[in-house]
């Protein structure tokens, strides 16, 4: 078998990247930045915190895992009979990390020297798995620690109370490093077996960026990788009913300012979105609510909003939303006026300067995400597992137009279908 | 690549950098005005806000952004941050090359000509801000104060700053200027506004293509009409701690805050520099530090456990979540790891790939414009090397270099937020 390779030109950008179809059954994109010192490069599987439920090729059921094993995996992974991974970067330089997402799970380098050296250690560690029950153990105590963190975070709380308000089936609704309780489930045998499912090459990709070249990333990966029979894995697409599952949602926390988040579901006849309906969608709430919308402004007058003010078109496999959040007094008048502004837009249609205004202001803001190698990656490795290009959102904004736009408001948004939770402060004792 | 930044004084501590680069998407121009923190401290930071948020020729903010989307989504930022005993004051905007326009427009030139609009002509009248608006930011102000303690780690490092300097023009607290907020007017950012121009010691960066003459020009011009009496900025360095305090404080949180504040030994920002902030990061930097290795990795006894140094001051701070109950053995191990550096029984190996990181991690500093006009703001007030000199200074740092620093450091204070036992559930 040999290694296919395939250039993918932006003309508009003047930008181009390698894809790489490698022997061993992975996708390798090679992104070289001219004039870059550093190179930063992502190992990452299609397998995040949503995966609590799976399906193997001719598999009648879905095989249940405990909560937040994803991300327990991914610490773990780091380990090895001899030298860890990261005593292992310790002797390059490299600066190392993972993290693991709803969907996804990435280990991670940037370095300015040493790239074989560093591109050996992470294809070697991600696809040579160690872990025993005493290991295991250890881990659960830092793991806690982190657990314990996040919780005490008021903006990961208000969103994942808006989560699980707003989904009755649907995992996104789980915190992704799971609970204390859910970790005390993981044993070393689970985790061969959900690395031996998700941990296949065909579920996988990397993403090399900035001072690489596609000879060195693929003399190493003819070396590191090896050949391993794809596996048919099948996502569960969670049956979600239209509705939320609870409009109101309200809890109290040691915090100074209460928070918000406010979240209007989508009903999605298919598991994902296009970036073309994903950028329409960040299109319609800049126009709703940017810092020139007349919403925003009046929000800001009242009083009723600051600046931890932020919104965003939230999705990924089997769940979309519009997500806004903040800090108010009066949340439930923030939620109410926003809803009103989208009927009000619904009904009269985006306008098409204000079109105009969001499709530059959008174009310039993917143009400035090229600069850097690791915002690069990290789009990139989204991209892939979606199965698009991030030379793709440049072409969507300039052929995209308005009666789209005014299209997908109509139909995609209803905005009788939301939940709103609330953090108050605690009483003073 | 090698950049250099190139130094243009154009008056008395008053000076652009450029950094040519041209193989960047975007162009960044910062305008950085440095001022002893004490005086105008509130107004400061309501006055960064208003800078940033209208002007006499954009008076209302809704035209100010959409000049901004039309200058394809050019961002535009205000803020004051708290450099040792000064505030710097940082007016910034990035935009994307002309040549990735629609249509070839120079925004470059449009964009310098938003900066110096925005710096030099705000929207006042009469020796006053627009009182509306001044209402607006200072309410804003206050509630990024107010909601200082949801970021739960930050907070407590605040506080334990707060506690160790509460002497000294470092330790302002957030309930001070909190109050001072609420006693100022618009004529107090006005005259801070007016102030700021005569005194700050100020730099504008250029990072991308630019017309340097032009660039020059609009400086000069803005300065033009200004009474210029420029101030030193300094910072009290006091070496050595007499003693050890105890501070604890608590919340209703899962996870208790452990924070230590030492004094460094420092005499100013440059003293020793380079050796401290090696053996700052093999106690508590990466991966490979004793503070990782032992307190994480051995014992599981938090997720995180690093430690800080803040140049500009001569401090290092070390951070950890814990649980309550294990306050005493996180204490004993983090002076346990302690001491092995002031013996110099850290390994070669830690010593060895600390540098590597370092000097790995600075030579990708310059290969995006953020990254460069961060390196330049940080030295707005001192001098600015190149990289390779930087590197040059670190890969001279000897173990014998690190065994001195972490000798000078003395604890000040031992500062816990305290959280519920870890059996209590919510």
């Amino acid at each position: 078998m040999t290694n296919k390779i395939k250039e993918v030109v932006s003309e508009r950008l003047s930008e181009k990247y390698y894809e790489i179809d490698h022997k061993s059954g992975l996708k390798i994109y090679v992104y070289p930045k001219e004039n870059a010192s550093s190179s930063y490069v992502i190992f990452g599987t299609r397998y995040g915190s949503i995966d609590t439920q799976f399906k193997l090729g001719t598999d009648t059921e879905f095989t249940c895992v405990p909560e937040g094993i994803a991300h327990f995996l991914e610490h773990k992974l780091f380990e090895s009979e001899e030298l860890d991974a990261f005593e292992r970067y310790a002797k390059t330089g490299a600066s190392a990390n993972a993290y693991t997402s709803f969907d996804r799970t990435c280990y991670l380098f940037s370095c300015s020297g040493n790239l074989k050296e560093n591109l050996e250690i992470l294809m070697d560690f991600v696809t040579h798995p160690y872990f025993t029950e005493a290991t295991v153990q250890k881990e659960q105590g830092i793991i806690g620690q982190e657990i314990k963190m996040t919780e005490d975070d008021p903006d990961w709380s208000v969103l994942f109370s808006l989560l699980r308000a707003m989904y009755k089936q649907h995992p996104v609704q789980i915190e992704i490093a799971g609970t204390v309780e859910s970790i005390s489930q993981i044993t070393a045998e689970l985790l061969y077996r959900c690395y031996n499912v998700f941990y296949n090459l065909g579920n996988m990709a990397i993403c090399a960026v900035g001072n690489v070249d596609t000879d060195t990333v693929l003399e190493v990966a003819n070396r590191v990788l090896e050949y391993r029979e794809p596996v048919k894995i099948e996502r569960r697409f969670f049956p979600e009913p239209k509705e939320v599952n609870r409009e109101y949602t309200e809890t109290t926390a040691p915090v100074g300012t209460p928070l918000f988040a406010m979240g209007i579901k989508e009903n999605i006849p298919t598991p994902e979105r296009t970036e073309r309906e994903i950028i329409i969608s960040q299109i319609i709430l800049d126009v709703l609510c940017s810092k020139t919308s007349v919403l925003y402004n009046e929000l800001l007058k009242e009083g009723l909003i600051n600046t931890a003010f932020n919104y965003e078109y939230f999705c990924g496999y089997g769940y979309a939303m519009l997500l806004f959040s903040g800090e108010s007094d009066n949340a439930a008048e923030v939620s109410k006026r926003i809803k009103e502004a989208l009927k009000e837009l619904q009904k009269n249609g985006i306008k098409q300067e204000a079109f105009e205004r969001v499709r530059r202001m959008l174009y310039g803001n993917t143009v400035k995400s090229l600069n850097s190698p690791e915002e690069i990656a990290n789009d990139m490795i989204a991209s892939v597992f979606s199965g698009e290009s991030i030379f793709d959102a440049p072409e969507i904004l300039s052929s995209l137009t308005l009666a789209e736009v005014n299209d997908r408001l109509k139909k995609a948004i209803d905005t009788d279908c939301s939940s709103l939770s609330v953090i108050k402060p605690e009483v003073q004792k | 690549m090698v950049i250099k930044p190139e130094i243009v004084e154009i008056g008395e501590k008053i000076r652009a950098v450029f950094v040519p680069t041209g193989n960047f998407k975007t162009n960044i121009i910062t305008a950085s005005l440095t001022v002893p923190r004490e005086k105008n401290l509130a107004a400061n930071i309501v006055l960064s806000r208003l800078l940033a948020y209208s002007s006499a020729k954009y008076p209302d903010p809704i035209m100010l952004n959409a000049h901004k989307e039309m200058l394809y989504g050019t961002s535009v930022s205000g803020v004051s941050v708290k450099s040792g005993e000064s505030t710097r004051i940082e007016l910034s905007a990035d935009f994307i090359d002309s040549k990735l326009t629609f249509d070839g427009e120079d925004l470059s030139l449009k964009v310098m000509s938003l900066i110096s609009e925005l710096l030099f002509n705000p929207d006042c009248r009469d020796g006053k801000f627009d009182r509306e608006k001044f209402l607006l930011h200072r309410r804003l102000a206050i509630e990024i104060i107010d909601s200082e303690q949801n970021d739960k780690r930050a907070y407590a490092l605040q506080r334990m700053f707060e506690n160790m300097c509460a002497d000294e023009v470092f330790g302002i607290s957030s309930a001070e200027i909190r109050k001072d907020l609420e006693a100022l007017d618009e004529a107090d950012i006005y005259n801070a506004w007016k102030e700021l121009l005569s005194t700050a010691t100020v730099q504008f960066n250029f990072v991308g293509t630019f017309d340097r003459e032009k660039a020059l020009e609009i400086i000069r011009q803005g300065f033009a009409g200004v009474d210029r009496h420029p101030v030193e900025n300094s910072t009290l360095f006091v070496e050595r701690a007499e003693d050890v305090t105890e501070v604890t404080e608590t919340m209703d949180i899962n996870q208790s805050k452990l924070v230590l504040g030492f004094r460094n030994g420092m005499t100013d920002k440059d003293d020793d520099f380079y050796a401290r902030q090696m053996m700052t990061d093999i106690f508590g930097g990466g991966a490979y530090s004793r503070l990782f290795m032992n307190v994480r990795e051995k014992l599981s006894l938090c997720y995180y456990c690093s430690a800080r140094m803040f140049r500009n001051k001569g401090v290092m701070a070390v951070q950890s979540g814990i649980e309550k109950e294990n306050r005493q053995k996180v204490l004993d191990e983090i002076l346990a790891q302690l001491e092995v550096m002031k013996k110099g029984e850290f390994t070669d190996g830690e010593f060895e790939s600390s540098k590597k990181a370092i000097c790995d991690s600075l030579r990708g500093a310059f290969d995006t414009p953020e990254g460069i006009d961060l390196y330049l703001s940080l030295k707005s007030d001192s001098k600015i090397d190149s990289i390779e000199e930087t590197i040059e200074k670190y890969e001279k740092v000897t173990r014998e270099d690190i065994v001195r620093a972490a000798n000078d450091l003395t604890l000040d204070t031992v500062y816990m937020l305290e959280g519920r036992d870890s059996g209590d559930d919510e």
